[in-house]
């Protein structure tokens, strides 16, 4: 036991490090200049549109950064292993496929939550030099000072943050899922990408035809039951656009979609190891 | 093997044994089995038929892999890490870890002379021998029973290949079992105790290198200060008594012994 986690940390902290030493992080610069631009923008409006638009832009910017590098890193991960052999040296080891692939996957985890979580203090430190410039601009009133805070100091963006957090880590292993079969990067991101789209459609799908009654024969029912069964629901996710809105969004909620993801993951780098377990190197 | 894509047969009906402690040579043209036969040993790849075994342990488990360290074709590592990195990383990978393993990286690093600065630089800078090195730095890193080493000289300098071949003979002197493919066949002969001859993904000879390249039927006796008319005597009482003189002459140095001795001192190692 101790020497699969000693191994599994081992790829994982490879990963990781191979990440950092190509400079994957350097696009959180890019990031933090859309920050302070943004923060800088709609100066005109009320304090609560100029919050509202600093945390949409924020959670965008987080979303794509994220989503981009889950998906390109995720779709390196096995692939570009093979096409540079280094598979050869690590697989030769006493080391088994499975704990590859979960050591991997953890890298890349690890990698995307750190990002995510210094995006996310990055966003947390603009809405706070915005409450002060407001302030110190409308703030002479106890009452609008209180409204200020409250707006930039909203605790619930922590289970925004959470769910961001599920939601790359799902998009990540699918990646992996589809990389453990697949020769190119190229297909893997095409899959991913397909499979992230059909996620976010296959509720509002499902309920247009069930609902309608026209095509609900038992083979649609069947196909939307495999379809709702293999794809991972991603409107679940929604919950974000809830909590960034300014609605209440229930902690159960936050993690019971938490736990799906958490299913959904280990289904996904189960299947995956399975795969792996028969190819080929 | 894909979709549209034929069936290769890379190996077909390969008997082989390698006993402990031997340095083997697997031999053959590119093409011809021997990286196939090295990865079926390794487990990265199935044989559709047949079995092997490694230290009576089926080839491609856990304990199998436990007994090997293994040196590929070409330095395919992570050239992100430093040699120590490196080392460190595969160290981990055999579960390995602690100050049992730092202690084992130090040993390893000053046993392929890339300790100190050379092991904490990126292995991208390093040379093409310098990384076959550190790549055997790795694959010992587990103390394993059995090397396996892949074309362990090829693109490397001559000063650099002699490194690796006494690197293998003193790992046969610490009772290691070295099995290594290689095309430069005058290096073969030097390490090697047993080879086996692939083509085409069959087996053409096998044998002890003394049983197959000593020509039974004849004697060479190497002499120094025989003046020109004991030569004449010599061949004159070799023709009396029926004895054919096949080759006579000065022997020659190999190529690669005198290009060695050419170069300074510190250039040889």
């Amino acid at each position: 036991m101790m020497g699969s986690l000693r191994r599994i940390t081992a790829v994982a902290g490879n990963t990781f490090l191979e990440a950092v030493r190509q400079k994957v992080f350097a696009v959180l610069l890019v990031f933090a200049l859309v920050l302070i631009y943004g923060a800088n923008y709609f100066t005109e409006f009320s304090f609560q549109e100029q919050f509202k638009f600093l945390k949409d832009l924020g959670y965008a910017s987080i979303s794509l950064t994220g989503l981009l590098v889950g998906l390109l890193g995720a779709s390196q991960l096995i692939p570009g292993e093979i096409e540079r052999r280094t598979i050869l040296t690590a697989l030769c080891r006493p080391l088994r496929r499975w704990e590859f692939i979960a050591g991997k996957y953890l890298g890349l985890a690890t990698l995307l939550a750190v990002m995510v979580a210094i995006m996310a203090i990055a966003v947390g430190g603009v809405l706070g030099w915005k409450e002060a410039q407001l302030i110190a601009r409308e703030g002479s009133d106890p009452a609008v000072a209180a409204a200020i805070q409250k707006e930039a100091r909203d605790p619930r963006l922590l289970q925004a943050v959470l769910l961001l957090e599920m939601k790359l880590a799902v998009v990540a292993a699918v990646a992996v899922f589809f990389s453990t079969i697949a020769t190119s990067t190229t297909f893997v991101m095409a899959m991913t990408l397909m499979v992230y789209l059909i996620g976010h459609l296959e509720s509002v799908a499902r309920e247009q035809w069930l609902e309608s009654g026209e095509v609900a024969s038992w083979v649609a029912k069947a196909f939307l039951a495999v379809v709702a069964f293999l794809v991972p629901d991603f409107n679940l996710y929604n919950l974000i656009d809830e909590i960034i809105a300014g609605n209440a969004v229930s902690w159960r909620s936050t993690l019971e979609v938490t736990g799906y993801s958490a299913v959904y993951i280990a289904v996904l780098l189960t299947a995956a190891s399975v795969l792996f377990e028969g190819r080929d190197i | 093997m894909g979709w549209f894509r034929g069936r290769v047969l890379a190996l077909e009906g390969l008997d082989m044994e390698v006993k402990r402690g031997e340095v083997f040579g697997l031999l053959g043209p590119n093409g011809s089995g021997k990286s196939t036969a090295m990865k079926m040993i390794l487990g990265l790849l199935r044989p559709t038929s047949g079995k092997a075994e490694v230290c009576g342990f089926r080839a491609g488990t856990i304990a199998a892999r436990r007994q090997i360290g293994f040196l590929p074709e070409n330095p395919y590592f992570p050239n992100f890490l430093s040699g120590t990195e490196l080392v460190r990383y595969y160290g981990r990978l055999s579960g390995m870890g602690g100050a049992v393993l730092e202690k084992r990286i130090q040993e390893l690093m000053e046993l392929v002379r890339l300790g100190g600065e050379a092991g904490k630089r990126p292995l991208r800078t390093y040379s093409k021998g310098m990384l076959q090195r550190a790549g055997l730095a790795g694959a010992m890193v587990g103390d394993p029973e059995i090397l396996m080493l892949d074309e362990p000289t090829a693109g490397v300098d001559p000063a650099g290949s002699r490194e690796i071949r006494d690197l293998i003979l003193e790992l046969r002197g610490r009772g290691k079992t070295v099995i290594f493919s290689s095309h430069l066949l005058e290096q073969v002969e030097d390490v090697a105790d047993r080879v086996i001859i692939l083509h085409r993904g069959q087996k053409l000879r096998e044998g002890r290198l003394e049983d197959l390249l000593t020509r039974k039927k004849e004697w060479e006796v190497n002499v120094q200060g025989l003046k020109e008319e004991d030569r004449k005597e010599l061949r004159g009482w070799l023709e009396k008594r029926g004895v054919q003189v096949v080759r006579e002459g000065a022997p020659r140095e190999r190529l690669e012994d005198y290009f060695l001795r050419s170069l300074p001192e510190e250039k040889r190692k």
